[in-house]
């Protein structure tokens, strides 16, 4: 198997403060990976880092995305390279409408790849077809990215981007906080049919449930900064059944 | 200054766009309406421009409308100074502002707002928005309002804000995959979109079509 990400000793901080403290980890393609640790374990600070987030400072160590130094690319660039965040807390762009942001980013990434960028029709066409995966309403083109959105719809809203741009390496954190019980399910589904043997993805988690649904391979506890732990998908149980207090 | 007075119920709605500099002054009867639209955008003009707007309206017949939307996209050392004097002598009227300014490189901008409600003049209702983006460190903008409110059953508001463009949406359009000048363009845009949008399709002057396609960029 291909190796896709890999961090070595990974340390980082914000605002003068370290959040992570030696973290290592290897992902191959193919394989999906949960992270789940306590509040302020720096499980976001690590997926700001990987995607280039200029307010963290990276101290020490290294990442290699196939081979590549990734933290030497710019975040737009990591993000054509096929990393996507889909974020714990999407952000709202007043007067940037969902069409216009979506169309402007396929059509970076097709001209990074040396592709022409797609046609008004074609562009439709890709947009309708995404937004029934994630069974998100057709009215949702001239809004807003994000403006107004309920929590959940936010939430869906990162995972139909992840569609339209079919990422190598996504990572979902905390997607499945604020989702209803069926929005979980369509969501879960939804990242299950973008799966292919050459991505991967990084799933950050409070919940064991959303595990149910996206089934990773491995589990892994982050703690104080560090992978303290690693497993198969029965550490997620667990960890539901006696907390975090052991790692703390 | 050209003085011109708006007769009873008549209408004026007018763009003025990159004006060198404007001077106007309209004496508004009962129930007549004015839209202004001024907008100061030219990167392409001489670099050292100053210009000077400055708009008066008198609303002296009772009901009248006055809506005054501005916008100015600076660079380089370009100095736009906007000014507005809209007085209600009458009541019953309404007058609506929103100014806002784009200001890159070492540009300067700078509004002053008087806005007077006179005694007599109940019921009348006035606001005044003033928006300002910095798009460099250097580059400058001051704002003066002027309230002078006499008459106590109006609703009037004010507010003025500068700021800067939010990162966090930066950051966000970036993890996408859109370059970082691309993605200042489409915060810059949305920001000048809500005074362009105001303005009715059959008053937009052909030059400035270039710049709201780019703005709208909404796929049919
Ligand atoms: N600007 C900042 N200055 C100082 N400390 C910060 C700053 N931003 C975040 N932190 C701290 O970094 C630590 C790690 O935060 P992070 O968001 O990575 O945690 P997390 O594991 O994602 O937690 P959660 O499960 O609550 O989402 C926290 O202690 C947080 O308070
Ligand atoms: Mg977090």
């Amino acid at each position: 198997m291909a190796k896709l990400l890999e961090i070595i000793n990974l340390h980082a901080s914000i605002g003068g403060k370290e959040i992570l403290k030696g973290l290592n980890l290897v992902i191959n393609e193919g394989e999906t990976h949960a992270i789940m640790g306590p509040n302020g374990a720096g499980k976001s600070t690590l997926s700001a880092v990987l995607t280039g987030n200029p307010a963290y400072e990276v101290t020490a160590g290294e990442v290699r995305l196939r081979g590549e130094n990734l933290l030497a690319m710019e975040p737009e660039i990591r993000a054509r390279a096929g990393v996507f965040l889909s974020f714990q807390y999407p952000v709202e762009i007043p007067g940037v409408s969902m069409t216009n942001f979506m169309r402007t980013a396929i059509n970076e990434k097709r001209a990074y790849e040396g592709k022409e960028p797609l046609s008004a029709k074609e562009f439709l066409l890709l947009m309708r077809e995404k937004k029934k995966l994630l069974e998100l309403p057709d009215k949702l083109n001239n809004r807003s990215v994000n403006e107004g959105f309920s929590g959940g719809e936010k939430k869906k809203n990162e995972i139909f981007q992840m569609a339209m741009l079919e990422p190598c390496l996504a990572i979902l954190d905390e997607t499945d906080s604020g989702l209803d019980i069926d929005a979980l399910r369509i969501v879960a589904e939804g990242v299950n049919r973008l799966k292919t043997p050459q991505n991967a993805a990084i799933v950050i988690t409070h919940y064991q449930r959303l595990l149910d649904y996206i089934v990773p391979d491995f589990v892994h506890v982050l703690a104080d900064g560090r992978i303290v732990k690693t497993g198969d998908k029965s550490l997620a149980l667990e960890l539901e059944k006696h907390g975090y207090e052991r790692f703390a | 200054m050209d003085t011109s007075v708006l007769h009873k119920g008549e209408r004026l709605e007018k763009v003025f766009l990159n004006e060198p500099s404007l001077d106007l002054h309209l004496v508004q009867e009962a129930g007549s309406c004015v839209r202004i639209y001024v907008i100061n955008f030219d990167s392409s003009r001489s670099r050292d421009l100053e210009v000077f707007n400055r708009i008066a309206i008198d609303q002296a017949g009772e009901g009248c409308e006055t809506e005054i939307y501005a916008l100015a996209y600076l660079k380089g050392d370009e100095k736009v100074t906007t000014e507005t004097h809209v007085t209600h002598a009458v009541g019953g009227g309404s007058s609506n502002q929103l100014i806002k300014f784009v200001l890159d490189d070492k540009s300067q901008g700078r509004f002053l707002g008087e806005l007077k409600i006179a005694q007599d003049a109940q019921k009348t209702e006035a606001h005044q928005t003033n928006r300002n983006l910095l798009l460099s460190e250097d580059a400058e903008m001051r704002t003066q309002p002027q309230l002078e409110i006499y008459a106590d059953d109006v609703q009037a508001t004010h507010g003025a804000s500068t700021g800067q463009l939010d990162e966090a949406a930066l950051f966000y359009m970036q993890q996408r995959g859109i370059g970082k000048q691309k993605a200042r363009q489409l915060l810059v845009n949305a920001f000048m979109k809500e005074v362009l949008d105001k303005i009715p399709d059959s008053l937009i002057p052909d030059s400035l079509t270039p710049l709201l396609d780019s703005i709208d960029g909404v796929v049919q």
